[in-house]
């Protein structure tokens, strides 16, 4: 396998879901650090450290392309306020991926890499007739940054890094049902967002070869859509005047993450890795849509989130078993932004547990595949149509969520 | 790839696909069903037409289907209820009395038409419906006041249709408190929401009527008639439901025409109007029924005012302020009476019709199209009392209380939201009230059983599951 046909391969794996962080953020970059609990911040694994902590890059020796995709298998079970029937999602895959590849000179200061990979996204699709339906049915959310990077070993102990994220990618299908005095229309609305530009920047200390530390920043970059597509479907002769919008425009906070991050190393084939996650999350409070003719009674929606800013906790580590063979396990601990009565069907979100595994093995000195299953489990959720009135969020759904995911991924190495 | 790589990595990736079929999360048992202190084994509904799912201006089989007893019902069955007999009427009947249809929306005024197909009438005069002779747990009879229910012959000679089509033959002149004591002898459950006609009649007639049926039930009458049938529902030791009347001039009926119309007077610069109140005739020379209403006076949509216009006016009210005899036509060929006696009619109640309609003495609107404060005020004192009474029993009994009067009147004010979606009271586009602005749409009967369902498990500690209000439409719109 050469660079070439990994990059075509990863041409095939374009989209993302809400999987492994609060919110609709994915922390899905690195096989290796998926089977860690998705620590990396204070590690220099491998490439995939552009994602966690540019400034790791430089202390990566090996220079190469690591391509790794992941399937999310999301299970999702909603029981409406009162009501004894179960809902269950038409289920979907989707396919988060990332593809790092590390440039520089073998003995030299630093290191200059790209970096792609999904930072955020969401795929639900409810149940035919669900209750929530003039929610939300459908919703597709993807976000792509390229990251070009450089990292630069200041000693052998300290090294920085800065990279530039492009919001490369970035779009949107959202339906739900349209509720008619007699029956449902249904409404698509279909953009892609502007390119756009933030950074990711880190410092990395290595004070000795049991101790690593690390912090990096990955600022908030707005995916902002314009001239999106709205598309009616099954609304009646007599209601097609209240509809009328062709063209949407809305705005979406992709949020700033500050991470804090712990490598310890007590023997050469144990390492152990510690990650915190702190994202603004406080950032999203409302979801507006503008339009561009009336959809119902007006051509405005906001709809509020009031998202609060969230922690999540990583611990995992890799025992290198053979020198061919590495294992892995880790877990971690995500407080959801959402808060209560606030839950939306987009972002059905609630405080989550994960555990995962992982291994590598080591085809020769140059290629190497890594696995890694990780397994979320959501904390069950409810919230009641008193506690919507209250907040005055009744847009939404009153009733009980449980998510459950379990991510495989697959990773492909290749050094040179 | 080699062999050793296949061996060691493919456990891990089996173990991870394995996990995703069985990752489903089961929230099923999150509402665990549960009849508390109450027993649904045979329930029986006791009321008017609100209970027999009267919607649109008539009964018919989707209003049936759709009536808050036959909902309840299904919602009881998942904690041990049983069958629920209601008389429908048949497919090939569908439209039982017929009713009204919204043909279109004309200059933003809705069309309406009847719907006179697929009738289940069996006789037109006396009029008569297909009879139903199998057993009935919906004994909600449209029309009928708690007045009513000791009357013999109700069904039969005093003619109510839809109760002589569920009397027995055997006995035609069996009063509806007879009916009902028999069938609570084997109730274990009950709803009743009786005493709505008891005011309704006369606020839908704008008290312009002495008929019965529109007058305003004496309140010591009504305390103790529905003592009297509270008492046998429970003789056996069946629990149930209460139900309160709801403020009836906060209903479409009475709401939706008079801000338009109140607007229109005022573009005119029109100061005020002639009405007539109350039933007597009242004519020339002291035009002792005339009452001079200001304009500013005419309830509007911010709730300033205190007059109410039918739905019965709308029609008729772009015509105040020319000379015109049409309202006359109107309201006499209500009364059945032959053309003959339209110009005596006119002479008793000392109406002009070359006059200017709508501002003078000589012709003014006509009492049945207002519902004026007078008029409110003595439904208002009535409804105090008839709800008192209701809550009195529902107290003396431990029964559950569903408090309409209290509901109806959140509902007015800014409506109910279900699943996202807003029900408000508006006329059509309110989801909530049928086409004729008084009985509930099918969406209005599921979110009145939710209320029912709330007040029962609240009283009986039951975790009786609610009905999903979503799945019932508002009113329906030509396609």
């Amino acid at each position: 396998m050469n660079l070439k046909t990994l990059l075509l391969a990863g041409g095939a794996l374009l989209s993302g879901t809400a999987a492994s962080a609060g919110g609709y953020q994915v922390t899905l970059a690195g096989i290796k650090n998926n089977g860690m609990g998705g620590v990396g911040v204070g590690l220099s694994l491998d490439q995939a450290a552009m994602f966690y902590n540019p400034g790791a890059l430089a202390m990566v020796r090996e220079r190469g392309v690591q391509l790794g995709g992941n399937l999310t298998f999301a299970r999702n079970a909603f029981v409406a306020e009162g009501s004894t029937t179960q809902r269950e999602l038409r289920n979907s895959i989707s396919t988060p991926f990332g593809l790092f590849a590390s440039f520089g000179p073998a003995e030299g200061k630093f290191r200059a890499g790209i970096a792609v990979y999904t930072p955020f996204g969401s795929t639900l699709k409810y149940a035919e007739g669900w209750e929530g339906r003039t929610a939300l049915t459908d919703i597709d959310l993807k976000s792509i940054y390229v990251q070009p990077t450089f990292s630069y070993a200041l000693t052998e102990q300290l090294s920085v890094g800065v990279g530039v994220t492009v919001l490369a990618y970035g779009a949107v299908n959202l339906q739900k049902d349209i509720a008619l005095p007699d029956s449902y229309g249904h409404i698509e609305l279909d953009g892609k967002a502007k390119t756009k530009v933030g950074y990711n920047a880190g410092v990395f200390f290595k004070p000795s070869s049991k101790l690593s530390v690390g912090i990096s920043y990955r600022s908030k970059i707005d995916a902002q859509v314009e001239d999106g597509d709205v598309t009616f479907t099954g609304i009646g002769a007599a209601f097609a005047s209240s509809f009328k919008a062709t063209k949407f425009g809305a705005t979406l906070p992709l949020p700033a993450t500050t991470s804090l991050g712990l490598g310890i190393m007590p023997t050469e084939k144990l390492t152990i890795g510690a990650d915190i996650n702190y994202v603004n999350w406080s950032a999203y409070r409302n979801l507006e849509f503008a339009f561009n003719d009336v959809v119902g009674p007006s051509n405005f929606s906001t709809s509020k989130r009031y998202y609060q800013d969230a922690f999540t906790f990583r611990l995992g580590g890799q025992y290198k078993v053979t020198d061919k063979f590495t294992a892995r396990v880790g877990g971690a601990y995500d407080n959801s932004p959402v808060k209560n009565g606030y839950v939306t069907p987009e972002t059905p979100d609630a405080d989550r547990f994960s555990g995962t595994v992982g291994a590598s093995y080591a085809v020769n000195e140059h290629f190497s595949v890594d696995l890694s299953t990780q397994f979320v489990t959501f904390q069950k959720r409810s919230q009641s149509q008193q506690d919507l009135i209250n907040n005055q969020t009744t847009d939404r759904i009153a009733g009980t969520y449980k998510t459950n995911i379990v991510i495989p991924g697959l990773g492909l190495n290749y050094n040179f | 790839m080699n062999t050793t790589l296949f061996r060691k990595l493919v456990p891990v990736a089996l173990l991870g696909l394995g996990f995703t079929t069985a990752c489903q999360p089961d929230i099923e048992d999150q509402y665990p069903v549960s009849k508390g202190s109450a027993d649904f084994t045979r329930y029986i509904s006791v009321g008017n037409s609100l209970t027999a799912g009267y919607s649109d201006g008539g009964l018919y089989l989707e209003g049936q289907l759709s009536s808050y007893p036959n909902l309840l019902a299904g919602q009881f069955k998942q904690a041990g209820g049983g069958d629920f007999n209601q008389p429908l009427f048949t497919e090939a009947q569908s439209n039982g009395s017929g009713y009204l249809r919204l043909v279109g929306i004309v200059n933003g005024s809705p069309v309406t038409a009847s719907v006179t197909s697929n009738l289940a009438v069996r006789s037109a005069s006396p009029l008569l419906y297909t009879r139903y002779d199998g057993p009935v747990n919906n004994l909600g009879v449209p029309g009928i006041r708690l007045a009513d229910i000791q009357t013999p012959g109700y069904g039969s000679t005093q003619g109510n249709p839809y109760f002589e089509r569920i009397t027995p033959t055997a006995s035609a002149t069996q009063t509806y408190f007879q009916r009902v004591k028999a069938e609570a002898a084997t109730a274990t459950f009950f709803t009743n929401w009786l005493g709505n006609n008891d005011v309704l009649g006369y606020a839908t007639t704008g008290g312009a009527s002495t008929a019965a049926a529109s007058t305003i039930t004496n309140t010591d009458t009504f305390r103790l008639k529905y003592n009297r049938i509270v008492n046998v529902l429970t003789a056996n030791g069946a629990k149930g439901v209460l139900a309160t009347i709801p403020d009836v001039t906060t209903i479409p009926f009475f709401t939706t025409v008079g801000p338009s119309f109140k607007a229109t007077l005022q573009s005119k610069q029109v100061p005020g109007l002639i009405v007539m109140s109350g039933s007597a005739a009242g004519g020339a020379p002291g035009y002792t029924n005339r009452k001079p209403i200001t304009t500013a006076d005419i309830k509007d949509a911010a709730g300033t005012g205190r007059q109410l216009f039918t739905l019965t006016a709308a029609p008729f009210l772009p015509l105040v302020g020319t000379p015109t005899g049409r309202p006359w036509r109107y309201i006499y060929g209500q009364s059945g009476q032959p053309a003959i006696g339209f110009p005596l009619f006119l002479a008793a109640y000392g109406i002009d019709t070359t006059k200017v309609f709508g501002v003078t003495n000589e012709n003014p609107i006509p009492s049945a199209f207002i519902l004026d404060d007078s008029e409110q005020n003595a439904i208002r004192t009535a409804l105090t009392s008839f709800n008192t009474t209701i809550r009195n029993k529902a107290a003396e009994k431990g029964l559950a209380l569903f408090d309409a009067n209290t509901f109806f009147t959140v509902v007015s004010g800014g409506g109910i939201v279900t699943n996202n979606i807003n029900n408000t009271s508006a006329y059509i586009t309110g989801n909530l009230f049928s086409l004729d602005g008084v009985h509930p749409t099918p969406r209005g009967y599921a979110i009145v059983a939710n209320e029912m369902i709330k007040a029962i498990n609240a009283t009986y500690g039951a975790s009786v599951p609610f009905v999903n209000a979503g799945n019932y439409r508002g009113v329906r719109f030509p396609q």
